[in-house]
């Protein structure tokens, strides 16, 4: 991360001297794609949503604002996997990108502190009913609004009504009731927890490791480990291994192997009863399958810990040396518009909740338990990346994935963990 | 090359009848061997081609590696249209047709100088040039793309072109001047003494003698521009702008990835290096010993 600074700094010495080269190339690329008139002007939204349902929803949403606007949006969908590593490259080049699809909280605060993204407050006046959940969220460390939130979801242990009720199952509520949930599907000879951490998606361990710290020592202490305030190898911590122990025999041996869509697969045709994912698993299930999902809550495990749900919020935020500021405002401003957020759960896969109270979620039974799920939670964390930082998350890959192939070794992985964690956060 | 080795193998060829059984045997287990490694070598392509013509439905269903219950040729149409790579195919080929013409027109230049006359420094500057292959190009990144951000260059496709002639030269200029080293130095002293310039030399003599090394390389270098990933991502911001290898990767999701559009995507994407291995395929053979006799 210190390497961005410092190229930053450099950067901005530069800007400063080609000023005029940049200004007339910024000159070219709003002119040139639309003839657009001088009181309007194009923006550039950088979206990595780049999956194909996804991507045509961003479509249509771009084009019914550009229809009612005098201003322009050029979308720009970027792969996934190329845009997480590129995003504080856009972010410090001289001509950024407008717009930018990203996470609330923390992350975004990690952006703002570098002084790389554009206030937003003014957009916010229009945004009175929003959860102030989520006003807090999308407000940095200098008590400044800079990210617009357009929708969550939630994370809960999916399984098949089908295969729950072939193996008399019902869902469990307790610790010990999921526990004999797992025994009772390894007795009919299915995998009882898909895990998916393999090849590009270790990143899916983590959400083991937020909801057994969540339900076992409060979703504040989780908060304040993520943020360093407590270590890696505090007893709180190790509780959360010896609880994650007690179901390890049941995760699918390959776990760490498979990705995380082969996993999704493994439940769709019964080889492995439950999996904790987040919605976005919906868009993994062929047409008509999807009637036969539910999921349930992630098990309650010390009932006087209030509960708390992983909730991760997704939404817009700007760079601050955008040229067209009027134009991003008048967006993001739109994007936070019942209208606009109706026509995004519309048109994409339809698990999402629409962040702004006014707009519709979408009806099916799924959506409306996930969302009644969420308003009982006593607090909502985003997900281990989002609650830290990029940087901390591969530490977590690397401990948790170690963890699951050789639990006998959890101490040494602790600390390695820690120390790892410790750089991290010294040059965060 | 080929002209020394057909006349070889026209001589074998009455002899063959006549081998000793052990030869023989010896020549079913080449060939058994070959076609063994050359199916194993062709089932990941036939597992993309299968997977490309199988419905959504069916791969996320059924999984990646299921046997086919289902025949969607509509992934090409997916792929070419809503997946961008009708513009993503014109945009490489802007950036590899000119890219190459433009590095063996600079290489062969460079190398007819630093072959054909003794230029003060000439082995330093070839062994700079070969040591900046050897140099992964990685550690370029943040310069390139932050030069291009100062000169104003950034995000567009003839800094890509500049970029990828940039760093194929030095290889090429290494190749082509060792091939033009094995040109007899007669034939440059016969021109030179019916009037001939140096340019007259370069272009009427050399040139035309360094035809073989010239389409092999065009070949190999037009493969590599083409596959390359790279550079575009570090140069291009612009989705519109982007070739092949990167439109074929932002077919991916966040979280979960139509497979079978991207395997249709990606026979889209080999179909213009396959159409150039299978024109120049002579040449591609010629090319791996290129420099290697003198």
């Amino acid at each position: 991360m210190s390497s961005y600074t410092v190229s930053r700094r450099g950067l901005l010495a530069g800007a400063g001297a080609v000023g005029a080269a940049a200004a007339l190339s910024g000159c070219a690329t709003a002119t040139a794609p639309a003839g657009s008139t001088q009181q309007g002007g194009a923006v550039t939204l950088q979206s990595d949503l780049s999956s194909p349902l996804a991507e045509q929803a961003m479509q249509s949403l771009v084009a019914a604002y550009s229809k009612q606007s005098k201003y322009t949006v050029k979308l720009n969908t970027v792969a996934a996997t190329t845009y997480q590593p590129l995003l504080p490259t856009y972010l410090t080049s001289a001509n950024p990108p407008d717009i930018y699809t990203w996470y609330a909280g923390n992350d975004a605060d990690h952006y703002s502190s570098q002084g790389l993204l554009l206030d937003v407050s003014s957009a916010w006046k229009t945004m009175d009913n929003y959860q102030p959940a989520l006003k807090t969220l999308s407000t940095d460390a200098a008590g400044k609004q800079i990210f617009v939130p357009t929708d969550y979801y939630w994370w809960g242990v999916f399984y098949r009504k089908s295969q729950f009720a072939k193996w008399g199952l019902g869902e469990p509520k307790t610790w010990s009731d999921f526990v004999n949930a797992c025994a009772t599907i390894k007795a009919k000879g299915a995998i009882p927890i898909g895990l998916g951490a393999g090849t590009g998606t270790a990143w899916v361990a983590a959400a083991w490791f937020d909801y057994l710290n969540i339900r076992l020592n409060g979703a504040d202490f989780h908060r304040d480990l993520l943020q360093g305030k407590h270590s890696f190898t505090d007893p709180k911590v190790v509780d959360v291994f010896t609880t994650w122990k007690q179901v390890l025999p049941y995760f699918d041996p390959n776990g760490t192997a498979v990705s995380w869509q082969e996993a999704s697969n493994q439940l769709l045709n019964g080889k492995c009863g439950m999996l904790l994912t987040g919605t976005f698993f919906a868009d993994a299930v062929p047409k008509g399958s999807i009637d036969d999902l539910d999921f349930f809550k992630f098990p309650v495990i010390d009932p006087s810990v209030p509960d708390a749900e992983e909730a991760p919020t997704d939404g817009l935020f700007a760079s601050s040396k955008t040229h067209n500021a009027a134009a991003v405002l008048d967006f993001m401003t739109w994007m936070a518009t019942p209208t606009a957020q109706n026509l995004w759960t519309a048109t994409s896969s339809g698990t999402v909740i629409p962040a702004n109270p006014q707009a519709t979620a979408p009806s099916s039974a799924l959506v409306q338990k996930g969302k009644s799920m969420l308003a009982e939670a006593a607090q909502l964390t985003q997900f281990f990346n989002r609650d830290s930082t990029d940087a901390l998350q591969n530490t977590a890959n690397t401990a948790l994935i170690d963890f699951i192939q050789n639990p006998g070794k959890l101490s040494s992985i602790l600390t390695t963990w820690q120390s790892q964690a410790e750089q991290v956060w010294k040059t965060a | 090359m080929a002209a020394t080795v057909s006349p070889d193998s026209l001589a074998a060829r009455p002899a063959r009848a006549r081998r000793p059984l052990g030869k023989r045997l010896r020549t079913i287990g080449f060939h058994t061997g070959a076609s063994a490694l050359s199916l194993l070598w062709f089932l990941p392509i036939a597992l993309i081609l299968v997977i490309s013509f199988r419905s959504t439905d069916d791969v996320l269903g059924n999984g990646l590696n299921a046997l086919p219950h289902s025949f969607a040729p509509d992934n090409y149409s997916a792929a070419w249209s809503g997946g961008g790579m009708q513009q993503a195919l014109i945009n490489s080929a802007i950036v590899s047709v000119p890219a190459v013409a433009l590095t063996l027109l600079l290489a062969s230049m460079a190398a007819f100088a630093l072959s054909r006359y003794k230029i003060p420094l000439r082995r330093t500057l070839i062994l700079v040039m070969l040591g900046g292959n050897l140099l992964p190009p990685q550690i370029l990144l943040v310069p390139v793309a932050k030069l291009s951000q100062v000169f104003g260059l950034y995000d567009s496709l003839p800094t890509l072109i500049a970029v990828e002639v940039g760093f194929g030269l030095g290889f090429y200029v290494f190749v082509l001047q060792g091939f033009m080293r094995t040109i007899p130095a007669e034939i440059q002293q016969a021109a030179l003494l019916d009037g001939a310039g140096a340019f007259q030399i370069y272009w009427r003599i050399v040139l035309p003698l360094t035809r073989p090394a010239l389409a092999a390389l065009g070949a190999l270098s037009f493969t590599w521009v083409f596959n390359d990933l790279l550079w575009p991502i570090t140069v291009l911001i612009t989705q519109s702008k982007m070739p092949v290898t990167p439109a074929l990767l932002s077919l991916q999701g966040q979280y979960v990835s139509y497979w079978n559009v991207i395997a249709a995507g990606s026979v889209i994407a080999a179909i213009p290096t396959v159409a150039v291995f299978l024109r120049f395929q002579r040449h591609f053979i010629a090319g791996l010993n290129l420099g290697a006799v003198k």
